[in-house]
């Protein structure tokens, strides 16, 4: 195998982009490549055949790809088929392509770890757990910010700090690309022979951090929000922004790469011969969204408000995570430009 | 294994216990079956959905067969409600955290219930025997004397030791017990605060009244155990409809202490 | 089993007409993907459309009714079919929102008989614009213009199921993120309807790179003024904004 004296002490390596392109493309046999596509903010994750078609100066996607294509928007749970012996339950296929997601910022990366604590946990989903496991993720650090940007004051970017839990994670050095192999899995597969950091390119790299750190617009305290939730659940300025300028449209739920919910439903043909059990991606800015009989827990527009700023900046006790990983896309895609940060600020206040 | 694939059973018997309200006794098909007080599956039809329901009788050593006390309120309840003896229908379970059956050994047990809430507490009931209790009261609620649930089985429960308080909010004719609401009847209970253990089920409304009682008497908020209904589409934690604060009602509840519940918003809790 | 199975009776159903552009019709009797089920598990004994026979009499195991109510003698007919009828479904957004003929609901009366219903032609009388939501209970509304097929869909199957059906009621930015659009309010300022759009088309506009016109009426807790600040905000006058949002819910808005 090439690369082995390379990678015997640690799994670092420069090579020039060109040849780092072309391993990319020969995963093709076995995998679907996904990469992004488009400029600025409004790129999209799709599949490629070859890095040529992907822009990995991306600065962000409005469906992240960790959610995108580990948790599909809408998919079949469970089919049964009904004929004259009855009735019977049968699980639809388990997916079995598998893919990588190429260029996957270090927020979308932490919204992965998020996800598996959602689906991996005291229930395994079989389909997400299927999708994770045939899924190579080759994660890129962010050379640009966006102003919507928080990732920096959350802990889950710009730079991607986790050890593991991913395949690869790259650093773009201008002609080069520094690979940084997280996964046994990738030890394996990289076979690309290459250049050894040295302490000037870790320099560099730091360098570039601490340029990339200084250029974030956004600023907000998010230590102390679990007291100032707790003692003013009511706070006028959710009121106020739910009535004047949240539509519960769900845009902000449906591009959030953690959120999770989903509502479950029977599709039956006509024939009533089979019935497909359907979930697909919910909401909490939904109004049916949490009413039983006889009552709604959130009929109240800033009561779905507050679910969601709540759930991704307060209730860390569920996971041991933040809910946010400060990637901005809610207050991007919101229509009206609703911004969970300024929310809390104002609580803080 | 798919936690959304579920499971057939049969229905050995149904039972008509008020208006609107049955009692299905079930026999898995495939398997035994097995739940702990307190805990509920996700019960339902292919094309028509599944709905959470409590157990209301438990398998036990002696039979497989368990029970599910349902009122007919709407879609798939409806659609249940149509079913009878020898149908099949699907369920998946057991799910959920139920009640806190372990902590009972010793104290006074004050078991609360409103309506319907009464069939989740009813295997609390069942296995009161093993739970070593000091003392077993159950005071219950209802519209009227006609709505009270497994009426047939008060005598057999008082025979078991249990202290049963019943009280009804417009009482008929020959009504010989309390009418009124059923704070009325926890206030003049003699209780030792500490040595108290409540397991509340009902309309949130009046597990908050009965709760405020209870507190008044000096019950620790740790103490006061109530069970309590979200809108649930999967039962495992992971479809986010039942949250509540941190909590994901179906496995982390739907039994919560007070002092666990308290401090979240979207509650009359 | 508990639904209508196959050897038993198929559901009989009589599909009826008050004003409108017989579009919802069209779409049950020709364009739906199911069609060769829908009329092996039902029995039409009354629908125009599809054939002359049949009789309006019922009784009717499910109705559907599209259009809107604008004539005396409709009010008469609709309490005579959910009379007739174990279930009636509301079909397509005449019916259920105005849409498209309440339009004149911001018009005087007399001016809209005088101009278009006493013509050379005819001598209608004009009434306000309602939907038949105003003058009996229904069921459930299947919504659209016309509707889309899961809905469509539903409502059959509620009715072979004898269940109560369970229709969309989220937003069409729902389905448009489920489709992955990128979003042509936020990305380029058309004065998109979606957000406070009922679900059930699959978004289908901004599919195609256009603005929804919210044909499927608004769904329910709506906050159309957050979005009429919105399209404000993009420049559209108040002209342009009222018009946007009285196309398919005159009734609502001009109330
Ligand atoms: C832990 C738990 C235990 C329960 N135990 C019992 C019981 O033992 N007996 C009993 O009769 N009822 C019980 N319920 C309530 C029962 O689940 C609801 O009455 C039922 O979901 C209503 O569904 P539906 O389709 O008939 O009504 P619809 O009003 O048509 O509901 C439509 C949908 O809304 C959701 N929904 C509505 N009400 C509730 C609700 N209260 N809880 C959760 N989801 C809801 C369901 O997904 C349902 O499919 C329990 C609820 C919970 C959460
Ligand atoms: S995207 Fe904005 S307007 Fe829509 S529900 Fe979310 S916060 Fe409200
Ligand atoms: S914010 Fe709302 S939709 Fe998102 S995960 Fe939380 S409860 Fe679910
Ligand atoms: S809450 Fe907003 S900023 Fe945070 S991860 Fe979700 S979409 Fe991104
Ligand atoms: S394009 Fe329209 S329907 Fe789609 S998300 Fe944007 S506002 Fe909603
Ligand atoms: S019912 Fe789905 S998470 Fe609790």
């Amino acid at each position: 195998m090439t690369g082995e004296n390379v990678f015997q002490k640690n799994y670092e390596v420069l090579i020039c982009k060109e040849l780092f392109a072309g391993w990319v493309e020969g995963l093709r046999d076995d995998f679907k490549l996904i990469g992004p596509v488009g400029d600025g903010v409004n790129a999209e994750f799709r599949e490629i055949a070859s890095l040529k078609e992907a822009n990995l100066d991306y600065q962000s996607t409005m469906l992240p790809p960790g959610k995108a294509y580990l948790f599909k928007p809408l998919e079949e749970i469970v089919l049964f088929n009904a004929g004259p012996g009855g009735v019977a339950a049968e699980e639809p296929p388990i997916p079995v392509q598998k893919q990588v997601l190429i260029g996957v910022h270090a927020c979308d990366t932490h919204a992965v770890f998020y996800l598996d604590k959602v689906f991996l946990g005291a229930f395994t989903d079989p389909f997400y757990k299927a999708r994770r496991e045939n899924t190579f993720i080759i994660s890129l650090n962010c050379k640009t910010v966006t102003d919507l940007c928080f990732c920096h004051l959350i802990g889950t970017g710009p730079y991607l700090k986790a050890q593991s839990g991913y395949d690869m994670l790259l650093t773009d050095m201008g002609g080069e690309f520094l690979v940084e192999l997280k996964s046994e899995r990738s030890k394996n597969l990289f076979n690309v022979k290459g250049r050894p950091p040295e302490a000037g390119d870790w320099q560099k790299k730091d360098e570039m951090e601490t340029r990339l750190l200084k250029s974030f617009k956004k600023d907000f305290k998010a230590d102390g929000l679990r007291q100032v939730f707790l003692s003013r659940p009511g706070h006028p300025v959710l009121k106020e922004t739910a009535e004047e300028r949240c539509l519960s449209c769900a845009n902000c739920v449906m591009v959030c790469p953690t959120c999770f919910c989903h509502d479950v439903y029977d599709e039956t043909d006509l024939s009533l011969t089979r019935i497909k059990r359907m979930r697909r991606w919910d909401a909490c800015q939904d109004y049916f969204f949490a009413q039983v009989h006889g009552g709604n827990f959130r009929s109240e527009r800033q009561a779905r408000l507050r679910q969601f700023v709540f759930h991704k900046l307060d209730y860390e006790g569920q996971f041991g995570l933040k809910g946010t990983v400060g990637c901005g896309r809610c207050i991007r895609w919101c229509p009206t430009g609703i911004d969970l940060t300024e929310i809390a600020e104002e609580m803080m206040k | 294994m798919n936690p959304y694939l579920p499971f057939k059973a049969g229905i050995t018997g149904i039972r008509r216990e008020t208006g609107d309200v049955r009692t299905f006794r079930l026999e898995l098909k495939n398997g035994l079956p097995s739940g702990a007080p307190g805990q509920f599956n996700m019960v339902g039809y292919p094309g028509v959905g599944e709905v959470p329901i409590s157990f209301s009788l438990l398998p036990s050593k002696d039979s497989p067969l368990f029970e599910h006390t349902v009122r007919a309120v709407g879609r798939v309840t409806d659609f249940l409600a149509g079913f009878g003896e020898g149908d099949e229908i699907f369920l998946r379970g057991p799910f959920g955290r139920g009640w806190p059956v372990n902590e009972v050994k010793g104290k006074h047990l004050v078991l609360i219930s409103g309506g319907l809430g009464l069939a989740p507490v009813r295997p609390v009931i069942q296995m009161a025997d093993q739970l070593n209790a000091k003392r077993i009261t159950l005071l219950h609620g209802a519209r009227d004397p006609e709505s009270i649930l497994f009426e047939t089985e008060l005598k057999e429960w008082r025979k078991k030791g249990i202290d049963v308080k019943l009280t009804v909010d417009e009482p008929g004719e020959g009504w010989r017990f309390h009418a009124g609401i059923i704070t009325e009847i926890i206030r003049p209970l003699k209780i030792e605060a500490a040595e108290t253990l409540a397991f509340i089920c009902g309309p949130e409304i009046m597990m908050r009244f009965s709760a405020r009682e209870l507190f008044l008497k000096n019950v620790p908020r740790s103490n006061v155990h109530v069970s309590i209904e979200r809108r649930m589409r999967c039962g495992t934690g992971l479809c986010g409809h039942c949250q509540h604060g941190i909590w994901f009602v179906c496995k982390d509840g739907p039994v919560f202490s007070y002092q666990e519940l308290s401090g979240y918003p979207d509650a009359l809790l | 089993m508990r639904f209508f199975s196959p050897g038993d009776r198929k559901p009989r159903v009589g599909f009826f007409k008050f004003s409108c552009c017989t579009g919802c019709g069209f779409q049950l009797a020709y364009f739906q993907k199911s069609l060769e089920d829908t009329l092996k598990s039902f029995d039409f004994t009354f629908f125009r459309l599809a054939s002359s026979s049949g009789t309006p009499e019922g009784p009717f195991d499910l109705a559907l009714v599209e259009g809107a109510v604008t004539e005396p003698y409709q009010i008469i007919e609709l309490k005579k079919i959910r009379a007739n009828s174990a279930v009636l479904y509301a079909v397509g957004s005449c019916a259920i929102t105005g849409g498209i003929p309440a339009i004149k609901a911001g018009v005087p009366e007399m001016e809209v008989q005088n101009k278009a219903y006493r013509t050379k032609l005819y001598g209608l009388t004009s009434l306000r614009p309602s939907v038949l939501g105003d003058y009996v209970e229904i069921d459930g509304s299947v919504r659209g213009c016309p509707p889309g097929e899961r809905d469509l869909q539903e409502a059959m199957v509620s009715v072979l199921f004898h269940r109560k059906p369970e229709f969309a009621g989220y937003s069409v930015c729902v389905e448009c993120k489920i489709k992955g659009n990128i979003c042509v309010l936020v990305a380029e300022g058309l004065p998109c309807m979606g957000p406070v759009t009922n679900a059930g088309c699959g978004a289908l506009c901004p599919s195609y790179h256009r603005a929804c016109y919210s044909c499927f009426g608004l769904m329910g807790q709506a906050n159309t003024a957050a979005l009429k600040g919105k399209f404000r905000k993009l420049g559209l006058t108040e002209d342009e904004i009222e018009r946007r949002f009285s196309l398919f819910d005159a009734l609502e808005t001009k109330k």
